[in-house]
Formats: structure tokens, sequence, C-alpha cells
């Protein structure tokens, strides 16, 4: 311990030497800003400022490129909380009740209980990271394929908690989502599936062309042409702060997303939108008011924001202890660190431990320098609703077509954006909700690889998801889970169906009947 | 006299416009298409490589990430561009069977290889079979006896079917006249996640990847795919001395679509063959530990078209699975 | 009785009837060793079964004719908009393509004045442009004359 806290000295002292400080600085005002584009996420940021960094030295790039990382995180809710719009993919469920309480007037509290979340999330998962990261990464790489299906199916049972509507519609939209998924090159096969001769959809559907068309894109088309066009209410100072009861009820969410992020980051190969689905599920599953959910709830706010971020400092885990990127996003910041003839590998800490120190150090001080940006920056943010809604649209559709551009450089994206925009208002028309689509769609190419990976290792033999005690008891805790959601509709009586949110009414995300 | 004069003369004069553009070429930023995300292997040689001719030429050379479909939309992209010097590509091996590929699934190939025309190789790097130190196998003989005693016994991961490494493994697999069970990852990356967690058996792999995992002692490095051995495994052996008959590089090549000029080839192939000097450009390779494995045009096409013949049979043997099985 | 669950079930019905008719070229393989077009089968199938379920108890949702769809014009202005960009976005580059974007939206369909219109069109384009083409280095198409 005492010999951590040494380090962690030393690390301080690389972190706090100007010319550390400046760049992780720059980099998390760069994720800031890369996150608040729409669709525009950490793994873009990063990729476009790799080039950049190879100028640097390897502890200095790699600070930047981390602080771009989490930055991004900060910066990705803002958009989603002001304008429905998912900053990056795992911004998508704070886009629901963080814009609900937007409506309502509480976008200031919103914003800043998402900034707090995050920092308590983001401070505390690098504690985790500083302490446990080897025997941490060692668990994720017990996780093998039929891990892997046990814990996506987990996932997926989650998904029956989500919703607020009917369980038969909200599985209908995960099935879309999962089909969705199936399109792209089959790497286990080779073939080329529903691609249609357009080598672009060779990898699939992007998420961010779904994310942004299905929940902005469609957000713009429901409400531009009403007649009376959302409501600015001016905020007063008071009205920036979250009251008291706010702060009160987003401290277990904030709590929970912490240690939900991180363990689901740690996985290799999650997505950090998993990280907060399961967060807003968990949520409304422990709420006492569970019908808050979808109209403002702070608890939807919260738990997710703190879960994508504590999900960074998960995902960094197994790249720094054991140089194992379990992500596109470590993927890169190894190979920045290679680049300056770092090798990332078991023996990174011990022979490297300036780099290693003073990385955590710079997230501990990213963090803090993100929470002082972003708190004072509230205030601005709100005032931007004040821009009448004819004029601030195109706006919106500008930066989520060029976002959307962006990532892959591809026409094919735009069009995509537009497809799932129209579908987008088509199902909201119709009382369907659209954030399973989403989680179907990341969870599905995952999901069916590593089944077949599974039975390929197993050859063909299904006993390999029970022998394996992780990957039995997840799934027993799936299918615990998926009984208890399917109780109420065997039990009599409406107040436990209401209690638990799966009665017919309200959708998730929708407050007027449009 | 007089005519031939004549003739010569109009050939200069015919031949003005060319010149010029070779001389004049650049007159903007040329792109160089890394068809991989940043970070990936291509992506990682294109970027020294282009700061290189940057300086040569005195002027922009950018690197434009175009990804997709295993590097067939940054391929395919170039493939298509106008032949005018100012699209290149910098690919790796793969290049050569992502058209072969498409042939075996009867699709409209996104590219072919003859439209595409080599300037140079930059690296090659022969994989390496490496398996986990807790296995019992000290050499490829005793893996080969034993996937001889148990066929299908012992499991491989690679970057994907058809990929890079999966037809490295199937050249050996091949040779040796055994069976052994192939599980496709999504890439490299995963791939070598699994074999660190234990849950498949061996792989095939580049070797500055798991260099440092070799050094920590968690993988056993067995044998590798080059025709020399490796400077920075030398008592490795290869595979050839072995006695199989596997050979496979993951190298990587620019390239520039068919038709272009011949006076500008020419100041792009002098460009590259002079950017191999470069001290950063050696630097660099160095920090990557990538030996640099320079071919000019007429030889790398020679190593190409065989190593795409190679491919091409190994692809055509491993057939559609669907069918295999 | 045409209601909003009703039509929804059969829109997706009729959707996954379709993905496994265009999954038939695809093998499916078996239990144990799943082919590629299995689990894509597979999915329809729920989504079928599904979209049964919703019609069947779709009787109870709102009718039809009590949808509002007051802003359908709106809506697909702003569609047209968007199918006008991904058309026009590599064929006559980035700034033109917003500019005439923002122009259709602002004048056309919001019948704002022409001077706020240009205004906040060209700010728009121009401004977004350097943000992410010249400070961000993200290729954006460049049009005729390399504008």
């Amino acid at each position: 311990m005492f010999e951590t806290l040494q380090n962690l000295g030393h690390g301080f002292a690389i972190a706090a030497s100007p010319g550390v400080l400046v760049y992780a600085f720059a980099g998390c005002v760069i994720g800031t800003l890369v996150g608040m584009l729409p669709g525009v996420g950490p793994l873009a940021g990063i990729s476009l400022l790799l080039p950049a960094s190879y100028g640097l030295s390897a502890t200095t790039a790699l600070v930047m490129l981390a602080g771009i990382y989490y930055g991004a995180m900060y910066g990705g809710s803002t958009t989603s909380i002001l304008m429905r719009i998912p900053g990056e993919a795992a911004s998508v469920m704070t886009c629901i009740d963080g814009y609900a309480m937007t409506r309502k007037g509480r976008a200031g509290p919103a914003l800043a209980i998402a900034a707090v979340g995050s920092y308590i999330a983001g401070t505390a998962s690098i504690v985790g990271l500083m302490l446990l990261a080897p025997p941490l990464a060692a668990f994720a790489l017990s996780f093998g394929p039929s891990e892997y299906v046990a814990l996506l199916l987990l996932g997926l049972t989650v998904l029956a908690y989500m919703s607020g509507g009917s369980v038969p519609k909200s599985l209908a939209m995960a099935a879309l989502g999962l089909l969705l998924g199936m399109i792209g090159i089959d790497p286990m096969s080779g073939y080329f599936r529903f691609s249609y001769g357009l080598v672009e959809l060779g990898d699939g559907i992007g998420i961010v062309p779904v994310a942004v068309g299905l929940f902005g894109v469609s957000e713009i088309l429901l409400t531009a042409g009403q007649a009376e066009t959302p409501q600015v209410i001016k905020p007063k100072l008071r009205d920036l702060l979250p009251s008291r009861e706010e702060w009160r009820d987003a401290a277990g969410p904030v709590g929970r997303g912490t240690i939900l992020g991180f363990l689901i980051g740690i996985v290799p190969g999650s997505a950090h939108i998993i990280a907060s689905f399961v967060s807003y599920a968990v949520e409304r599953r422990v709420s006492k008011h569970p019908e808050r959910f979808g109209h403002g709830a702070v608890e939807g706010v919260a738990g997710p924001e703190s879960a994508n971020n504590s999900a960074t400092s998960g995902a960094l885990v197994p790249m720094l202890a054991l140089g194992v990127p379990s992500g596109p996003i470590p993927a890169v910041m190894m190979a920045a660190m290679m680049v300056h003839g770092v090798s990332p590998g078991p023996m990174l800490i011990q022979q490297q431990p300036e780099l290693f120190w003073g990385v955590i150090a710079s997230m501990y001080v990213g963090n803090l320098v993100l929470l002082i940006l972003n708190l004072p920056l509230v205030g601005l943010f709100v005032n931007l609703l004040r821009i009448p809604y004819p004029l601030l649209y195109p706006a919106i559709l500008v930066f989520s077509v060029v976002g959307v551009y962006a990532v892959n450089g591809s026409v094919v994206d735009v069009w995509i954006m537009a497809v799932m925009g129209a579908l987008g208002y088509l199902l909201r028309k119709l009382d369907f909700e659209t954030a399973p689509i989403v989680l179907g769609l990341v969870l599905a190419p995952m999901l069916e690889m590593s089944l077949r990976q599974a039975l390929a290792l197993s050859s063909g033999s299904y006993a390999i998801f029970v022998t394996r005690p992780i990957s039995a008891s997840m799934l027993c805790v799936a299918l615990a889970l998926l009984l208890l959601s399917l109780r109420p509709l065997v039990a009599r009586g409406a107040d436990w169906r209401r209690r638990l949110g799966l009665l017919e009414g309200p959708v998730v995300g929708e407050e007027e009947k449009r | 006299m007089k005519r031939r004069d004549l003739v010569v003369l109009l050939v200069c004069v015919l031949a003005m416009p060319l010149i010029a553009q070779a001389q004049d070429f650049p007159t903007r930023p040329i792109n160089v298409v890394a068809p991989f995300p940043p970070g990936g292997q291509a992506d990682l040689m294109a970027r020294p490589t282009a700061a290189a001719m940057e300086k040569i030429l005195k002027s922009p050379v950018v690197v434009v990430n175009k990804t997709g479909a295993a590097g067939a939309v940054g391929m395919a992209f170039v493939a298509n561009s106008k032949p005018d010097g100012y699209t290149l590509l910098m690919a790796l091996s793969s290049i050569s069977i992502i058209p072969e590929a498409d042939k075996l699934f009867d699709r409209k190939p996104a590219y072919t290889m003859d439209q595409l025309v080599p300037i140079a190789l930059v690296s090659a790097d022969p994989t390496i079979l490496v398996c986990r130190s807790e296995r019992p196998w000290k050499s490829v003989k005793e893996l080969v006896d034993d996937a001889k005693k148990r066929p299908e016994g012992i499991s491989y991961s690679s970057s994907g079917i058809y990929g890079t490494l999966h037809m490295a493994m199937e050249m050996l697999i091949h040779s040796a006249g055994i069976k052994m069970k192939h599980v496709p990852y999504g890439g490299a990356a995963p791939a070598l996640t699994a074999l660190l967690g234990g849950h498949v058996d061996c792989m095939a792999s580049g070797p500055a990847v798991v260099l440092p995992h070799i050094k920590a002692g968690k993988l056993r490095p067995l044998a590798g795919w080059g025709e020399k051995r490796l400077a920075v495994l030398p008592e490795l052996p290869t595979l050839k001395e072995l006695g199989y008959d596997a050979e496979f590089y993951i190298w990587a090549g620019m390239f520039a679509p068919k038709g272009t000029p011949e006076p500008i080839m020419k100041k792009l192939r002098d460009t590259v063959r002079a950017a191999m000097q470069d001290p950063d450009f050696k630097a660099a390779l160095d920090k990557m530990e990538t030996p640099i494995a320079y071919l000019d045009a007429p030889e790398f096409q020679k190593f190409w078209d065989k190593d795409a013949k190679m491919l091409a049979d190994a692809i055509k043997r491993v057939g559609k699975i669907e069918e295999t099985k | 009785m045409l209601t909003r669950d009703r039509v929804g079930g059969v829109a997706l019905l009729l959707f996954a009837v379709v993905v496994m008719w265009e999954d038939r070229a695809f093998p499916l393989g078996s239990v144990t060793k799943p082919g590629p077009g299995y689990m894509p089968m597979l999915l329809a199938g729920i989504l079928a079964a599904m979209a049964l379920l919703v019609i069947w108890t779709g009787g109870r949702s709102p009718a039809l004719g009590s949808l509002g769809w007051s802003e359908w014009r709106h809506a697909v202005a702003i569609l047209a908009g968007c199918v006008f960009a991904a058309l026009a976005l590599e064929r006559i580059g980035y700034r033109l393509t917003v500019i005439l974007l923002v122009a259709f939206l602002l004048w056309v369909v919001e019948r704002k004045r022409p001077v706020v219109t240009m205004a906040v069109a060209l700010g728009l384009s121009l401004g977004t442009f350097y943000v992410f083409s010249t400070l961000l280095k993200v290729p954006l198409p460049l049009g005729p004359g390399e504008f």
C-alpha cells in the first residue's frame, strides 16, 4: 500500500509538470468538444489526434489521448441532455431522461448531476484501476466465448427492465436491432450478409449513424413542425443547480453506476454503451418510483453517465496491466505507445512505472479539470436553448450530418442516419421505443460470434455453457432476472405491474402523445 | 537523317507534357489511403512513410484512413480513383486475399488486383507461431505430432476467416497434413486476447505485438514463417528449416491505380526509395521493432504475384467452410 | 379496427418475412454448427412472434386515426433535406451542400428573412468546415473549384 502511494506521488510529480499538464488539459478540452459534437465520439477524437501525438513523448501522448477519451464521455452528455442527440454512442441512454428533464426546465441540474456523477465515477474508478489492475485484468482474460454469450444474454434480459411500455413491443424492437446487427461480413464464414453490393456495409451498420438518426433526427422530425415549438424556460441561477432532493436521488445511482461501469468496462470487447444500458435498467429496477423513468428521473441521468465514465477506466485496465486491448479505443492507444517504442505488455507497469503512474495521476487531474470546466459551462449551455427552435434545428442537423460523416468519411453513413431518422419518426409515432434497437445493434454481432466460437471450441456441444463456472453463474442470474420480470404478467393485480413499470402506458421517452 | 530528326523532335514535343507533369508533380497534396483504422498496421506503416516522402518531395503527403470490410473499402477506393498519382494506397498482404474471397463467394469483386500497380514494398514481417507457455509443446514437431494423434484437438485463433493469420496457419496445416480447430475472431487483437486467456491453444501472429508477451514468459514462440530467421528472435527456427512448405509475410506496400503515367510512377518510386534511407523513418520503424524490407516495383511485382498465388491456392483449398464439414 | 399497435405489428411482421426470404441465400447450418443464415432466421422468427403478439394485444391501443400528423409537412421537408445532403455531399462538396440545405430549411420551410437565412447558412457552412476540416483535420469533400 505504501509503495502504491509512493508511486502515485511520483506519478503526480510527473503529471503536475507543466509539459504534461498542458497536454492533459488540451486533451480534456478537445475531448469535451469532440464529445459534444453529435456522433463524433472518443474513438473518432482519438483517431483524429493520433498523428498529432506522434511528436510528443510517450507519457505525454498517452496522457493527452486518455484526456480525450474520458473528456469525450463528459462532453457526450451535453448534447444528449439539451437536444436529445447522442453526443456519442454511449450517451444514448442519457438522451431519454436527460432531455425530459430539459423539457421540464431542469436542464441545468441534469447537466450538473451528469458532470458531478462523471467526476465521482471517473475518480473512483481510477482508484480501482490503480490498485486492482493486475488481478482484475487476469480475471478479464478468463472471459472466453461462452462467458461472453452468458454476459450478453444477461444484457438482453436487462432489456425487460428498461421498458416502460409493453414488453412484446420492446422485445420486437430489440429483435429489430439484433437483425440490423446481422448486416455485414460474417467473420465466421466470410459471407457478406444483407449488404446488397455496398462494400461500405461490410462492417455492418454503424452505431453512430443509427444512434444520431434514431434519437436526434427523429426528434427534429417530430418537433420542427409542431404548432408550439419547445418553450424556452429562461433559467434563473437557482434553477441551474440541482435541488437537495435531486442530489439525494442521484447519490445511489452514481455509486451503483460507478461499480457497474467499471466491471463492464474491464471485460474485453464490451462497449461503453452496454454499461449505460445496464445502469439504466438497474436504476429502474431498484427505484421506488419506476414510473418516473422516461419523464425526467434524475436516476436515469446519474446512473448511465457515471457508468460510462467509469467504464473508460475499466477499459484501460486490461490494456495497461496486460497489454490486451479491450476495445478499439485502447487498441489505438496501444498503437500510440508502440509508435513511441513502448511495448504494451504484462511488464509495462514494472518496466515503465513513470508512464503508468504518470497516466494514472493525470487521469485524476484530468477528471478534476473536466469538472471545473463543465460546471460553469452549464449556464452557458442552457442559454443555448434560448435560440429559437426554427433557427436551432438546422444547426443541429448540420452538426449531425458532419458528425456522422466524419466518423468514416462515408456518405453511406449519412444515408443510414436519414433512414433511421425516418424510421425513428414512424416508430415513435406508433409508440414503439427506440432504445432497444440500439442495444440490439450493439449486442448482435458480439452475441452471434461468441456463440459460434463457443460451439466451435466445444465441437458443437452446448454443455460448455453450463460446465464453465463463470458462464453458468451468469446464465443463472439472467434466467432469474427473466423470470422475475415475467412474474407480474402472471400475478394478478394491476398495482404489481404498475410498480414494476410494466403496465401499458406512457412509453419511455414520450411525455405527450404526439 | 532529317526524317529521323523530325521524329525525335515530335516525340520530344509530345513527351513534354508528360515530362512537365513529372517535373511539376506534385502540385497538390498527395493522399495515401490506409484502409485500416488509425493505429492499425497499415496506418502505422503509412505515417512514417508519408512523413519521409513529404520531406523529400517538399510537398504535403497526407494519410487518409478509409476503413471498412477488412480493408476492401479503402482498396476499392484507390483502385477506382483517378490515376494521376495523387491517390496512393498503403496496403497489407490482405490485398491479395479479398478479390480471391470474392471469387469464392461469386461476389462482384470490390476491386481486382490488376487495377493496382505496385510502387514499392516497405516492410515484410513473417508471422510466427506462438502458444501459451503452459502448453506442453516445445517445438513445432511436438505440436504436429500431437495434432496427428488427436485431429481437431488443437485449436488456433485468427483475425477472421480468410484473413492473413488464418491463411498462414492454413499453409502450415496443409504442409504438415494435420487437422486443427479454427476459431475465428474479429481481428488480430481479440485473437491474441483469446490466446492469452488460454481459450485457444495457439495462433499465427505478427511478431511485434507478441514480442512483449514472449519476453514476459507468457507466450512461447515455436517457429517463423519467414525465409530467414527473425532478427529479434534469432533462436527461432523457420518452418522452411523444419521442412514445412510454408512462407508467409504480413507485408506493407505502396500502390497506385493502374494507368498512372510512367514519369509520375518513376518519381514516386524514387521518392519511396529515398524515404527508406531517411533517418527519421528508420528510427520510427526501429521503435516499432519492424525491420525495413524494401523492394522496388519490379521485384515487388514478382513478390506480390508469388504471394498472391500462394494465398489464392490456400483460399481455394479452404473453400467455403459450409461445404467442407 | 386499425389501431396504432396493429399497424406497427403488421409492418414488423412483413419486415420479418422479407428478412426470412432474403436469408434463404445463406446456408443455415445446424443447431450445433450455426451457419451464416442461422441467426438472422432465428431473429426474424422472434421478431415475427413478437409482432404477432403485438397485433393480438393491439386492440387496446389508440386508433390509428387519432394520430396527429400535423407536423408531417415539416418532417417530409427536413427528411428531403437529409436525402439531398447525402446525395450532394460528395458531388458538390460540403460547404455548398450545407449552404443549400440550411437556406432551404430556413427560407422555404421556416419562412425566415433572406438576410437571416444567408447569414446563418454561410455562418454554419464555413464555421463547421473550419472546425472540422481545418482544426480537426477531418477530410470533408470539396466541391467544384475546390470549394
